[in-house]
């Protein structure tokens, strides 16, 4: 028995030596991504994720997590961005390939899925969440992978790899401001209150209101909340009682339904201004419906709403629509499609470079501008640093597909936006 | 005549002996030679899986004898995991205008944090000494409350909530974990940065599990499990409850605080604490998730608690990664490769219990008894 | 003034919904030492079963429904998991009760998809009204009235009915209980009952606008995990405890968030709670294990 114990050891340890000997390893370093080689057609530099026939691309996106409203719709939009520029015979004689991974809102998650990931994809046509770009600046960095993400806050601007699309969370409050006060709903030296998350995202929405109020003479009171908290009412009823003559919300659209249904239970009739993510179609059917379609509630968007008369729009619509027949649209198709759009105007920018190498790509990236079929303003990447636009389309909420209708035809863009210096403006 | 009986038994017990520790050496050696060639096999995505249960798994030895050897119940483990992150980020990083640090050697720093895990931990005796059971429990989850409120307050320390403060990777002697440009080469595959923290976790690992097992078999572990059987008793027989008690947090602590050092180092060096208290890695969910893995390994089993750790930090990472293409539903109803993670997760808890009330380490016990008759 | 009025109210009402919860935790706990990690869940559930009722029937037809629902789903936990599990220890069946949570978590919110988020609370949910001067939302007020009828009921029922005895002296001496004839799994099985249905009735006011806040259903979750501080704080074996606990920690929360910070008023519910464990380790109302050698 002993001798038999010994043996299977013995057994065990030849085994794994002589795994490791027999000849070279299976894991290629950047396995199943290096295609078309040096070469490729038409002789254009490639590394990960172009074959000779293929760009593929990846989206982090949230289909299971909190924001999974927000990341099937991204996720859609790109899906059927791709399929159009298939059908038109696709980016530099390449088709392209969407390959979607969900994190559930979850970085643990995000860590394994980009690393597999990385091996296949030229770059991330989405990414979603902001613990989930914390944790993937550093690696995204190292690789030269470029990104689109699904938040604002100017203070990620500070490398090449995040592509922002849209005005940034100062930005969209500075805007915000200047237009309320353009219509006569707050004047030099009111109080404003500031209702934010107490993260980056809340944080950046601050700068821009504190901006705003400096050049204002306003006072601006500030509630911060943790992005879980749900229940507002403290929050209001400090600001009511500071006596703030509008409330400017960066808040998550959970937390929107109850600052504003709070607000009308407390007689608080002051305009409120909330960035893009404070809202969703789907608070018009929450108690706090009614306040918002009052008129009290206004927000914005970088893109025009899901009911716009725009034709690249109305396209989305009618393709969605009959994929989708019973959906709830939101705005996340259309985003998703100006993602698109984005990609690939710095594909092809990379192609007439003879460069589709992720580094190609970066550098790719600081040379375009961005006509969106007026799905958004025009999109300048030239100045590293800066939002690619600091103009915003206003909306209010309306019973229609999307839930959101245009305040003014054109986007809106302030004097002090356009003064304002974000954190890594050079 | 008892002598010549006995002569033979000795040195049939001896050579039996002789015959373990050299299995247990070519083991240890074999054990080391796949680790050594592993992540020339092992794509990335995949090391990155092990690494994490790696990290779970120490900080769950640190739970299960607390829990499983001492008695004491704790929901505060992701608190110290936080407590061992920030501390290594303070003590490794570079001071800035923005964050605190002191610029230390990471090795130094490393163990600087362990240290501190370990004090945090003792800190709390006076409270965990006076209370059982449950009740200790759900107050020592108070700390996970007050660690995220305290993180949130003073970014210039645990880095902001949303993107964190970067630290950096351990450099051993020279040997830099976090190498860019790889010049180390096995079986012709350059030794990047995931496979050079691979081969550190896995002597972590290692090194927590062997100093866990010298505790738990020595004098340290009988004291333990006296207090756990009945304190009067224990303190009759002359064991320091109150001491017993204070040093087994101290010791859960540590392995905690190393837990949460090797968080930072998977996330490449980022210290981030959460945005909600109930969602994140520092998060009450992840101190719950903490218990669970003991309870899956079986309680007081550190190598239960690898396998606790397999199951708990492993599965939810490695499910998504088995994925078919997919379109994408509208309705948001779909099973995406994270629910279903979460539910067989869910099930298999509530399975282990039923049907295997002692964790999986009592099924393993079983099959080698099996094996051995 | 008004403020201190409005935060006392909220507070109230707030801690009237937690003390129903921590109510049938303990309940729970007094009947099968198990710590219940899935009440939050008996809540989402019965939420849910409420939700999608209130598509075919009026609102208090599909309340009595959804708290029925919840209820059987404690029951069927108890009878087809916690009583199979012989051997488990309580430490390892609240381990269960994790498991049960987060199937039950992951299937609903899955179930829930991309819809608008449900809020159950409609006759008393965002409409406010006067008292003493200050504005207050109905649902406060309401939840207050409601829990405190309804603690009045069980604390009736459990001096008064042959239930109530059987519970008492189960919890008192489970052997010696036995022995004197009472059916020990009728006794387990109906606490999960009442505990479930409580959780039912918990989730009305807390998928509300005013008290979950905007996630609605969904929020109610994370909400309830309040009862854990509150069934502790009161002491884990009284159900006296369990009332006085929600109370104070809907307080605590309440005028924390008022006069400190939100992000502040969770520690401060925990930091009230660590203060009466280090005065009293068994709770407010807990019985202290006497030490025998």
């Amino acid at each position: 028995m002993r001798l038999k114990r010994l043996t299977t050891t013995g057994l065990v340890t030849t085994c794994a030596i002589g795994l490791a000997l027999s000849g070279c390893s299976v894991k290629d370093p950047e396995a199943g991504g290096i295609g078309g080689g040096g070469g490729g057609a038409r002789g254009i530099k490639t590394d990960v994720g172009v074959t000779a026939d293929t760009i593929t691309l990846g989206a982090m996106t949230d289909e299971s997590g909190v924001f999974k409203v927000l990341g099937l719709g991204i996720t859609q939009g790109n899906q059927m961005w791709a399929a159009d520029v298939n059908k038109s015979g696709g980016i530099c004689g390449r088709k392209i390939k969407i390959v979607p991974a969900d994190t559930g809102y979850s970085a643990e998650k995000a860590v394994p899925l980009y690393n597999q990931l990385k091996g296949q994809a030229l770059g991330l046509v989405q990414l979603i969440g902001s613990p989930i770009l914390a944790a993937l600046k550093k690696p995204m960095v190292n690789d030269k992978m470029a990104a689109i993400p699904s938040s604002w806050a100017s203070t990620n601007l500070d490398v090449p790899n995040v592509v922002m699309v849209g005005p940034t969370y100062d930005v969209e409050m500075i805007n915000g401001l200047s237009y309320l006060q353009s219509q006569g709903k707050i004047k030099n030296g009111d109080t404003i209150g500031h209702i934010y998350v107490d993260s980056e995202y809340g944080k950046n929405g601050l700068l821009g209101s504190k901006y705003y109020a400096s050049k204002h003479k306003m006072n601006v009171v500030q509630a911060p909340v943790s992005s879980t908290a749900s229940d507002l009412t403290s929050a209001v009823t400090k600001l009511k009682g500071a006596g703030a003559k509008a409330v400017l919300l960066t808040t998550t659209p959970a937390q929107t339904a109850s600052a504003v249904g709070v607000a009308k239970a407390q007689g608080l009739t002051v305009p409120f201004y909330g960035s893009g993510p404070t809202y969703t179609p789907q608070l018009l059917d929450t108690p706090a419906g009614s306040a918002l379609l009052s008129g009290q509630f206004l927000t914005d968007a970088l893109m025009v709403p899901w009911n716009s008369t725009v034709p690249q729009a109305a396209s989305i619509r009618s393709q969605w629509t009959k994929a989708n027949p019973k959906g709830e649209p939101t705005f996340g198709p259309i985003q998703g499609y100006v993602f698109g759009l984005v990609w690939g105007q710095i594909l092809l920018q990379a192609c007439s470079d003879g460069d589709l190498t992720r580094a190609g790509v970066l550098k790719a990236v600081q040379k375009v501008s961005v006509d969106t079929r007026n799905l958004t303003a025009s999109l300048d990447f030239t100045y590293p640093g800066q939002p690619s636009t600091r103009a915003q389309f206003l909306m209010k909420p309306a019973r229609v597909p999307g839930g959101l209708d245009l305040v003014q035809p054109q986007a809106y863009v302030s004097q002090e936006a356009l003064s304002y210096k974000t954190p890594f403006q050079k | 005549m008892s002598e010549a009986v006995e002569a033979p038994v000795v040195t049939a017990r001896r050579d039996h002996e002789t015959v373990r520790t050299a299995v247990k050496y070519a083991l240890i050696v074999a054990a080391g030679i796949v680790v050594w060639l592993l992540p020339a096999y092992v794509k990335n995505e995949w090391l990155v899986v092990l690494m994490w249960i790696m990290t779970g798994a120490v900080g769950a030895m640190g739970l299960t004898m607390l829990v499983g050897q001492a008695g004491q119940l704790s929901l505060a483990h992701t608190f110290f995991l936080l407590v061992g992150g920030v501390a290594y980020a303070v003590f490794a990083s570079k001071g800035t205008s923005e964050y605190i640090g002191f610029g230390l050697p990471t090795l130094l720093s490393a163990v600087l944090a362990v240290l501190v895990s370990a004090a945090a931990g003792a800190l709390f005796a006076p409270i965990s000494g006076r209370l059982r059971g449950i009740y200790l429990g759900v107050a020592s989850l108070s700390l996970v409350f007050l660690g995220f409120w305290l993180a949130n307050q003073l970014p210039s320390l645990a880095g902001s909530a949303s993107s964190g403060r970067y630290a950096p990777s351990l450099n051993f002697f020279g040997f830099d974990f976090g190498v860019q440009t790889p010049s180390l080469y096995v079986l012709n595959v350059p030794m990047g940065q995931t496979e050079r923290t691979f081969w550190l976790f896995a002597a972590l690992t290692a090194i927590a599990y062997a100093l866990g097992r010298g505790a738990m078999n020595g004098r340290v572990g009988r004291g333990w499990r006296a207090v756990r059987d009945n304190e009067a008793m224990a303190a009759v027989m002359g064991v320091s409850v109150v001491r017993q008690k204070a040093m087994a947090f101290a010791i859960s602590s540590a392995y905690a605080g190393l837990a949460g050092v090797m968080t930072v180092w998977w996330y490449s060096g980022l210290m981030k604490p959460d945005e909600a208290v109930d969602h994140g890695t520092y998060s009450t969910t992840v101190a719950i998730s903490f218990l669970a893995m003991c309870v899956i390994g079986g309680l007081g089993s550190l190598g239960g608690s690898v396998i606790g750790a397999a199951l708990v930090f492993g599965l939810p990472l490695a499910l998504p990664l088995i994925r078919s293409e997919d379109t994408v539903s509208a309705g948001g109803t779909a099973f995406t490769p994270v629910v279903i993670t979460n539910l067989i997760y869910g099930a298999l808890i509530v399975l282990i219990v039923i049907f295997q009330p002692r964790g999986l380490a009592g099924l393993w016990d079983r099959a080698i008894r099996l094996v051995r008759r | 003034m008004t403020t201190f009025v409005q935060a006392i109210v909220n507070g109230l009402g707030e801690g009237a919904v937690f003390a129903l919860l921590a109510l049938g935790f303990v309940i729970i706990y007094k009947a099968t030492e198990t710590v219940n990690f899935a009440h939050g869940s008996l809540a989402l559930f019965g939420g849910y079963v409420i939700y999608r009722a209130k598509e075919h029937l009026p609102w208090f037809p599909s309340v009595v429904i959804g708290v029925v629902a919840a209820a059987l789903l404690g029951l069927l936990i108890e009878r087809l998991l916690l009583s199979r599990a012989k051997n488990a220890t309580p430490d390892s069946l609240a381990i269960l009760t994790i498991g049960v949570d987060i199937v039950i978590l992951t299937e609903i919110t899955r179930r829930l998809g991309t819809a608008a988020a449900p809020f159950l609370g409609d006759p008393y949910d965002s409409k406010p009204m006067h008292l003493f001067g200050a504005t207050v939302s109905r649902t406060y007020v309401v939840a207050l009235i409601v829990a405190l009828l309804l603690i009045g009921l069980f604390f009736a029922a459990f001096r008064y009915t042959n239930w109530g005895l059987a519970m008492r002296a189960q919890a008192e001496n489970r052997e010696a209980s036995a022995l004197m004839g009472i059916r020990s799994w009728r006794v387990t099985a109906s606490a999960w009952l009442v505990g479930g249905g409580l959780a039912g009735i918990a989730v009305i006011f807390l998928a509300t606008n005013d008290i979950g806040g905007g996630s609605g259903l969904l929020a109610s979750h994370t909400v309830a995990f309040a009862a854990f501080p509150a069934a502790v704080l009161g002491g884990l074996t009284s159900a006296e405890g369990a009332v006085v606990g929600g109370l104070l920690v809907g307080l605590t929360d309440s005028i924390a968030s008022q006069y400190v910070d939100l992000n502040f008023a969770s520690v401060a519910v925990y930091l009230v709670m660590l203060l009466v464990l280090v005065v009293r380790p068994a709770g407010l109302f807990g019985r202290v294990e006497q030490a025998r050698v």
